[in-house]
Parts: C-alpha cells; structure tokens; sequence
C-alpha cells in the first residue's frame, strides 16, 4: 500500500496540486471579488445618475443605502420563478448560464497586477473576444426560447448589434497589437510601460474612440441599449423571465461592463502601471501597489458608462447601424493603416 | 457643412456640452424630500381632513341648516336632523364619505356659522373604507385634535371667506325668536 502512494505521491504530483490548489484559490478570490464588484456597481450605477438628475438614489436601506445590493438580491432570489408555458425550456434554462458564464469566464485571463493572472495565455485578447461573442448567444437564445415576440426582437436586434460592433471592437485593439506586438495581456501593459507615453491611449486615441463606442455597443448599454429598449420592447430579450434568472442576465450585464471597463485599462491605459514620466516626477508613488492604479482606471471607466447613460438618449435602430459600419469600422481600418505605416517608418 | 460644424461633429462639441451639464448636475443638492421622515410643510390654508368646529362652550357650531350638504359638488355630505325640545333642530347625524369628498372647500363656504372646516391633516391612509366614513363624532374629535387652541382661531381669521371672526347673525335680520332671546 505504502509503495503504491510512494508511487503516486511524488514530488511532481504534489507540485501539480500545489499549482491546482493556488489556481483554485485565485479563482475563488477574482469571483468573490468581481461579484461583490458587480453588486455594488449596480448600487453605485443608481446613486451616481440619481445625484446626476438631483435625485438622491438609493438611501433608505442601511447607510446612505449601502445595503441596497443585498436587499435586492435577497429579493430577486426569493421571487416567484415564472416560465412562460409555450417556452422552449432547456433553451429558457441554459440561456442566462451562458451569458452569466461567458462574462464570468473572461476574468480568468485579465492581469489585475503585475503576475496576478489566472490564465496567462497568449492569446488573452482573442480568448476576449470570444467570450463576449459567447455572451450574444445567450441573448438570442433567451429571445428564441422565451417564446414571446419582445424577447425575440430583442434578442434579434442584439444578436446584429453585437456581431456588427465585435468587428469594429476587434480592429480598434488590432492597433494595440501592433504597438504591443502580443496577444498577452500582461505583456501589453508591460509593453505600455516601456512606451515614453505610458499609456496607448495617446498614440492609439483612434482606436480608443472606437474601442469606446463599440465597448457600449457591445454591452448593450445606453446610448446603444436598443435590445432591452424599454420605451418599445418591454425589457427586450429578458422580458419572461423572473426571479433569479433575470438577476443572472443583470449580473452579466455588470460583469461585462466590469470586463470592458478592465480591457479599456489593460489596452489603452496602461493597466496596473502609471507612465514612467509620473513616477519620475514623484517617486513615492512607485510604493502604490498596481492594483490601485489598476482599480482607478477600471473605476473611471465604469462612472464614464454611467456618466454617459445620465447623458445621452437612444439612438435609433438604423442610426445604430450606420454608426457601426459606416463610421467605426472605416475608423477602426483607417488607424490600422495609420499606425501600421508609422510603424514602419520608426515614428511611433 | 461650413468648417465650424464639421469641427463640431467630429469633436462631439454638443455630446461634450452635454456631458458637461450632467456632470454640473451631479454636484448641485438633490431636491428629493424624503418623504415619511421629512415631510413638506402645508400651506397654509390647505384643505385636508374634514372637522366640525366647536365654539368656546366645545359644543357643535353646526345647526343643521344642510347647505354644505347642498352645495357638495360629489353629495357626499349627509345631515340628518330632528325636532327637539322647544322646537329647536337637533342634529341627529352629520357624516362624510371622506373617499368621494373632492376637497374643493365648498361646503366651507357655504357654512353661515363657520362650522365645517378642512384641516391640515392629510396622511390618514388604511386598510379598509370604513375608517373614511366620517361620523358627527369623529369629525368633532378631528376639531380637537388638529384645531387645538390657537389653531382653530386663526383658522377662520385667515382663511375663511368671506373673513369674518363671529358669525353671528347682523342686526336688524329676521331671525326665529328663540334664537335672538338665546343671544
């Protein structure tokens, strides 16, 4: 007996689950972490743009309604779960766990400091890119299965606005590659770092622009939340469903807004590093941990979404289009060409 | 397009401007009154609750005469009075279904002797109708308990029309005999 777990407990294996174990730790953290953050980007979303409409926002649960994210999700998960009766139900079931898990899925290769990754793999920004086109699939197929025609539309609606705006999404970052010239994350921000002006946002302000827009568009929210259009489709491809499964769709939708937000910095802001020019000029500030500056540029970018929700009305479903394939895709191209040829010449 | 707005469709100037104001926004006070622990303080002259007023003695002004009841644009009002000793008119029964009452403050004015009055009070919601059906009873509790003291004085000071402080009939009108004898 002794012999065989000799045999089986070598070094190597316990190495392995070593590695297993940490891995398992880390994920435990970056979920943990990220749905509290989604939590309170809700309650965060609705005290900002109430103070943006001179309203108060939530205030009434705990202080200043900090327990407010708690009370609705406690709400949310004892509500009665409603299934419409001619819905397609396996699809009905499945719908929200894919867009909940290709959101979530996308955490595992962002760096949240320097070697705090739980996937550094090489090609972290398509494996990006994929999940949030997964995430699509889980709203059409909520439209398709709830069997009613505001869900469908919206789903329909959702599905043409996503893929439309992944191309625009996927050139805007191709400058970056370029500049970066990696698909990794962690060496993109690292290559920012290296970069006189720290951040890529400066020489690639094109692709940032684009990369701005078609981030809105693809999380569906406003001035792009034409699938969930409340004024027209109800709540668009979530309209039947009820209960906890309408909270998975919210819980999405913010961990996307949080993966944006997260790919924003990472890309064109330098993720968990400040321009060396900065840390030059005040070198106390090279004691600050990455995660702060990480987490600043995250949370910028979250008040920049609600910010521009506060602002801007809908835009119309054809205007939506015309924005995407007109302006943004020419745009995102015209900054591939532009930074390829500069590229080429030494200047940037 | 002149050269100005082309430069102002590409830089965004409006959505810019736009974003300016709400951020400007963000940081002015609320205007949000928080409703069941800071609540807005009445007008005055509001028309609220329903009262019967008491005179100095704390007996019930109204005499029975109806015209409030016959003013009422919803007939809400219902006065039931009899013959009581000396031929006087004893009112019997005075009630209001307070949830069909439009609160138009006629029957205020119509009263000669300042006897219904409206008060300030407005939060009486509640499970069932029959709290709503007011009788002579509760409306002369509802005198007492928000036409306290001062209150119901000024009350016919300021904001009965015509103003008037007594409502005692002018001199030289004809008037029934036991009435004038009784002043």
């Amino acid at each position: 007996m002794s012999d065989i777990l000799n045999i089986l407990i070598t070094e190597e294996t316990l190495n392995m689950l070593m590695k297993i174990g940490i891995i398992f730790l880390k994920i435990a953290v970056v979920l943990g972490i990220t749905l509290l953050h989604v939590a309170y980007a809700t309650y965060w979303e609705r005290k900002v743009i109430g103070h943006m409409q001179v309203r108060l926002g939530p205030i009434e649960v705990g202080w200043h309604g900090f327990l407010q994210p708690i009370a609705d999700g406690v709400k949310l998960f004892f509500k009665e779960d409603i299934i419409p009766a001619n819905a397609d139900k396996p699809l009905f079931y499945l719908a929200p766990v894919i867009f909940m898990v290709s959101a979530l899925t996308s955490l595992s290769v962002l760096p949240f400091f320097d070697g705090f990754v739980i996937a550094d793999i090489n090609i972290g920004l398509l494996f990006l890119f994929a999940m949030s086109s997964l995430g699509a699939y889980g709203i059409i197929l909520s439209g398709w299965a709830s069997n009613s025609k505001y869900s469908f539309l919206g789903g329909l609606r959702s599905a043409s606005q996503v893929i439309s705006y992944e191309i625009a999404m996927g050139l805007s970052l191709v400058g970056v590659m370029m500049m970066a010239g990696s698909l990794n994350l962690s060496d993109i921000v690292r290559a920012q770092h290296q970069y006189p002006t720290g951040m890529f946002a400066i020489p690639q302000f094109l692709g940032f622009f684009v990369f701005i827009v078609a981030a809105f568009a693809e999380t569906n929210r406003l001035p792009f939340d034409l699938p969930e259009a409340e004024s027209e489709l109800v709540a668009g491809y979530f309209t039947e469903y009820s209960g906890f499964r309408f909270a998975l769709f919210f819980l999405g939708e913010y961990t996307a807004m949080l993966i944006m937000s997260s790919i924003a910095a990472l890309c064109f802001l330098g993720g968990w590093t400040i321009p060396k020019f900065i840390t030059d000029a005040m070198p106390l500030l090279m004691n600050v941990p990455g995660i702060v500056w990480f987490l600043i540029k995250v949370y910028a970018f979250m008040f920049f979404y609600y910010w521009v929700r506060a602002t801007l009305p809908r835009y119309r479903y054809d205007q939506l289009m015309a924005i995407g394939w007109k302006i943004l895709i020419p745009l995102a191209l015209f900054n591939i060409v532009l930074t390829g040829t500069l590229r080429t010449m030494g200047v940037l | 397009m002149t050269v100005r707005e082309f430069i102002k469709t590409i830089f965004f100037v409006e959505i810019l401007k736009g974003l300016a104001l709400t951020l400007r926004s963000m940081f002015t006070p609320a205007v949000t009154r928080r409703y069941p622990k800071v609540k807005r303080p009445v007008k005055p002259g509001f028309r609220g609750l329903h009262a019967l007023a008491k005179d100095k003695n704390g007996r019930m002004k109204c005499v029975g005469c109806g015209l409030c009841g016959a003013y009422c644009p919803s007939k809400c009002i219902y006065i039931y009075t009899s013959d009581g000793e000396d031929h006087t008119k004893v009112v019997d029964r005075y009630e209001i279904e307070v949830l069909r009452c439009i609160y138009c403050g006629f029957c205020v004015e119509a009263c000669p002797f300042g006897a219904i009055t409206l008060s300030e009070h407005y939060e009486y919601s509640d499970y069932s109708r029959e709290p709503f059906y007011m009788t002579k009873e509760k409306l002369l509790s509802n005198w007492d308990k928000y036409f306290a003291g001062e209150k119901g004085k000024n009350y016919f000071k300021k904001f009965w029309r015509p103003l008037s402080e007594d409502f005692r009939t002018p001199e030289g009108q004809a008037v029934f005999n036991k009435i004038k004898n009784a002043k």
